[in-house]
């Protein structure tokens, strides 16, 4: 453990034991205390519940209702929410509590995987060009501004044309043009931290650059990360729905919620259901997002104690 | 950092209220009704018309897209006219007409005193100019250096100048107000030709003013000069005073504007933005018919919508394949589903009540067990892989091709072919499965001059492979009976030929043709005397508002 850390946590200490009167003095760990910063945080715990609806609404959903997402009954589209149809159906007459509860399944992967992929290869980026500088952040910095002066969605329609429209190249453009995001952000910690007398005292005891980053940058580094990570869930979906309602998303008859809004726009006067469901859990699921980022980013931050 | 949150909420919730605020029935909204709010000051009678996509060009011979008819049929006029509500023939700048018995020469008696909007006199050399035009490629108003190709001039009379098919020998005038058009072989639908809107007949001094920008300078004799074009927006047509016709048009000014999703469109209708709206959604139908301020048009059945099959592709090229998958799937289902009753499954590739239309066809019956005793004889028992390309836009044939797509997938899934869905924009997907590069597709065809062979030559016969005909479906003895029926004069024969040809494209299957459809649109109730015509193209000259 660093002097930094440990410095730290006397910090956080202090006004905690204040707070926490009647309980015996006890040594919290930074992990746990953003638990409990996060917890006295309302919207944060809205936004928690909402995504673990959600969560639970892709695993098991599905499991209680006799219909599949793809099961036609022509004779029954359009149909208002019913006992039968709890969010009605679409213009093929497929259930749409079935497709909406598989889209969340395909939403929440496509987040995951792809703010995933964008923070792996963010961070080695990020890491290189902040922690060896010179030409390779000056290369480096440079593809991320040039990454980053396209409006993102435009960049992701670019990529998805090129590959071929389907979920997966949506992944894959979706991460992609989440780099330099993850990438900045980690250049922008590690440069700070590189010049910070922990760092100093590593490399002077002869500890080399490699180990110097695993153990004393990049845990340092985390708590912007996860932050960016938790807003970055709720962008990564929106840019799938994005991708998915201009038809390079998913494939019929994926239930993917960005398609499933396209293919309802006919509908808005007539059986209005097909665009809300889908475009209420859009809606649900990145505001879910953003209240934990949030929660995190105020959960995460020392100066933010009171 | 709560400020922020704050921030997200507030949107977020904006924009919740947007939706619902679009969701509800805004029905009431529409009552102030009329169209006197776009009327002017004094009276004006202007007339807006919304359909779903702009026109390509404004030079009639030079695009084949309906879009573009529609509003050239309302600035210039050919020879001859379809009737209002049929493809039966009446005069337009030609008032009379006669064949010789041979069947090769027809005569027409011109309309006197006609002038062009540049005021320009109409007579038999402009005639003469613009079909010159069209068949000769090197023609100085031809602008085939400007990527001009009149296809359609190919089409109807079988080539261009120069080629062994092209049907008219020569054109004489024989004085200002009399032509005569001499063919080198009988056209069974020759004066049927000349009623189409792409033989329209453009002012000689604006093709040697405007060149090769005529496609958007469109100058004739029709009702409504040419005003304005915005691309993707308006154009802006208005009343020609000195039209032939006393009295017409009475309408003093014509917009066609471009609003592209079909339930927006009908937004507008309702909340009186506009007068009449192309391309309504057949759901919505029995709504605008409930509601007395609108008006529920419908075309007469026209067209047919089909999936292709390309005859060249592996599992395609066998015809046990292309006729279980013609079994498996469910037309009924998708004319009652996807098109509220406005629709008829189709057995043949031609509409009923055209020239020929055989009726003793059985067709194929939705019949899952048929399908997957044909695919086993195939010797596909398991299935297999294919694409099924799917057009990106609605067409009055395929009001929501994504859907269809998306049954026919179903379908075929259950006799295990796995069918995996492509989509391409509109002019690639035209241009690429004109080259072969589909599997299955999606496409259909309205008629334009009310000929079978319209349907059948541009669709079915080898010639037309890798141009009109994407199924690449070809057969000598199909070929022949097409042929022949094309230079007979006699309709009877014609009409056998016809039915036989149908016979066997029936039996080798080389597409599933899906319905015929009567496509539906809907106008404000203060429209009056306006009169949808099966060819998607009609004359607003008559028509007024309340």
């Amino acid at each position: 453990m660093t002097i930094e850390e440990k410095d730290h946590k006397d910090q956080r200490l202090a006004p905690q034991q204040q707070l926490l009167e009647d309980e015996d003095i006890e040594v919290v760990s930074p992990f746990r205390d953003a638990v409990r910063q996060l917890r006295k945080n309302r919207m944060a715990v809205a936004g928690f519940s909402v995504i673990v609806f959600f969560i639970l609404l892709g695993i098991f959903g599905p499991l209680f209702t006799p219909y599949t997402y793809d099961g036609q009954v022509l004779t029954n589209r359009l149909l208002p929410p019913s006992a039968e149809n709890w969010l009605g159906t679409d213009d093929v007459g497929r259930d749409l509590f079935t497709r909406v509860a598989y889209g969340a399944r395909i939403s929440l992967m496509v987040g995951f995987f792809a703010v995933t992929g964008a923070l792996f290869f963010g961070t080695i980026l990020g890491v290189i060009s902040g922690y060896y500088g010179r030409w390779i952040d000056m290369l480096i910095s440079r593809i991320f501004d040039i990454l980053l002066a396209f409006p993102s969605i435009l960049l992701a329609i670019a990529i998805v044309a090129i590959l071929g429209p389907s979920l997966q190249n949506a992944l894959i453009a979706i991460a992609i043009i989440n780099i330099p995001i993850f990438g900045r952000l980690v250049r922008s910690k590690v440069i700070s931290l590189r010049e910070e007398e922990f760092v100093m005292a590593a490399r002077a005891q002869g500890m080399k650059n490699g180990r110097i980053v695993m153990h004393h940058i990049l845990p340092n580094s985390l708590a912007p990360i996860i932050v960016q990570a938790t807003l970055g869930f709720g962008t990564a979906i929106l840019e799938a729905a994005a991708l998915g309602f201009l038809g390079l998303g998913a494939k019929a008859p994926k239930p993917e919620w960005g398609k499933m809004l396209a293919d309802s726009r006919d509908f808005i006067q007539l059986a209005p259901w097909t665009l809300i469901v889908p475009g209420l859990s859009i809606m649900l699921v990145v505001l879910g997002f953003n209240l934990i980022g949030d929660g995190l980013r105020d959960a995460l931050d020392p100066k933010m104690k009171n | 950092m709560k400020k922020l949150r704050w921030l997200t909420m507030l949107a977020l919730l904006g924009a919740f209220m947007l939706i619902v605020a679009a969701c509800s029935d805004d029905q009431d909204t529409s009552s102030n009704g009329g169209n006197n709010d776009n009327a002017g000051s004094d009276d004006e009678q202007v007339l807006v018309f919304a359909r779903g996509g702009d026109s390509e060009s404004l030079d009639p011979g030079s695009t084949t897209d309906g879009e573009s008819s529609r509003v050239t049929k309302q600035v210039l006029e050919g020879l001859l006219q379809f009737k209002k509500e049929s493809f039966e023939l009446e005069g337009a700048l030609a008032h009379d007409w006669s064949v010789s018995d041979d069947g090769l020469t027809y005569t027409f008696q011109l309309e006197e005193g006609v002038t062009f909007h540049d005021g320009e006199p109409f007579n038999a050399d402009a005639v003469k100019l613009n079909f010159e035009r069209w068949a000769d490629p090197s023609h100085e108003y031809a602008f085939s250096d400007d990527g001009y190709a009149y296809s359609m001039y190919g089409t109807m009379f079988g080539g261009f100048k120069g080629d062994d098919g092209h049907v008219i020998d020569e054109i004489n005038v024989l004085n200002d107000y009399e032509i005569e058009f001499v063919l080198n072989r009988p056209l069974g639908f020759f004066l049927q030709n000349l009623g189409m809107t792409y033989f329209a007949i453009t002012s000689p001094k604006a093709l040697e003013e405007h060149g090769a920008a005529i496609n958007e300078n469109p100058v004739g004799t029709g009702p409504f000069k040419f005003v304005s074009w915005s691309k993707d927006d308006t154009i802006v047509l208005e009343k020609f005073e000195d039209y032939r016709v006393d009295g017409l048009p009475k309408l003093d000014k014509v917009i066609f504007e471009v609003i592209p999703e079909n339930a927006s469109r009908l937004i507008a209708l309702r909340s009186g933005d506009i007068d009449i709206m192309d391309g309504l959604n057949p759901d919505d139908a029995a709504s605008v018919e409930s509601e007395s301020e609108l008006k529920l048009y419908t075309r007469a059945e026209n067209n047919f919508g089909y999936v292709g099959m390309n005859t060249e592709k592996e599992y395609l090229n066998e015809v046990e394949v292309r006729q279980a998958i013609n079994h498996a799937i469910d037309r009924q289902a998708i004319a009652d589903a996807l098109y509220a009753g406005y629709a008829n499954p189709a057995k043949n590739p031609l509409p009923p009540g055209y020239l020929g239309y055989n009726d003793d066809i059985p067709g194929y019956e939705y019949d899952l067990d048929k399908a997957k005793a044909l695919l086993e004889e195939a010797g596909y028992a398991d299935g297999f892989d294919i694409d099924l390309w799917t057009m990106p836009v609605a067409r009055p044939y395929m009001p929501d091709p994504e859907t269809v797509a998306e049954i026919v997938q179903n379908n075929l899934g259950q006799i295990g072919i796995n069918v995996n869905i492509v989509r391409e924009e509109w002019a690639p997907y035209l241009e690429k499965t004109a080259q072969g590069e589909q599997d299955l597709f999606m496409l259909g065809w309205s008629g334009t001059n009310g000929d079978p062979d319209y349907f059948l030559s541009s669709l079915l016969h080898g010639d037309n492979a890798g141009s009109s005909n994407r199924t690449f479906y070809k057969n000598s003895e199909v070929d022949e009976l097409l042929d022949q029926a094309k230079v007979s004069v006699d309709q009877d024969e014609r009409a056998s030929l016809y039915k036989e040809a149908q016979k066997i494209i029936s039996e080798e299957s080389p597409m599933v043709t899906l319905v015929h459809s009567t496509p539906v649109l809907a106008a404000s109730a203060a429209v009056k005397n306006y009169v949808p015509h099966p060819s998607t193209s009609e004359s607003l000259a008559e028509v007024e508002l309340d």
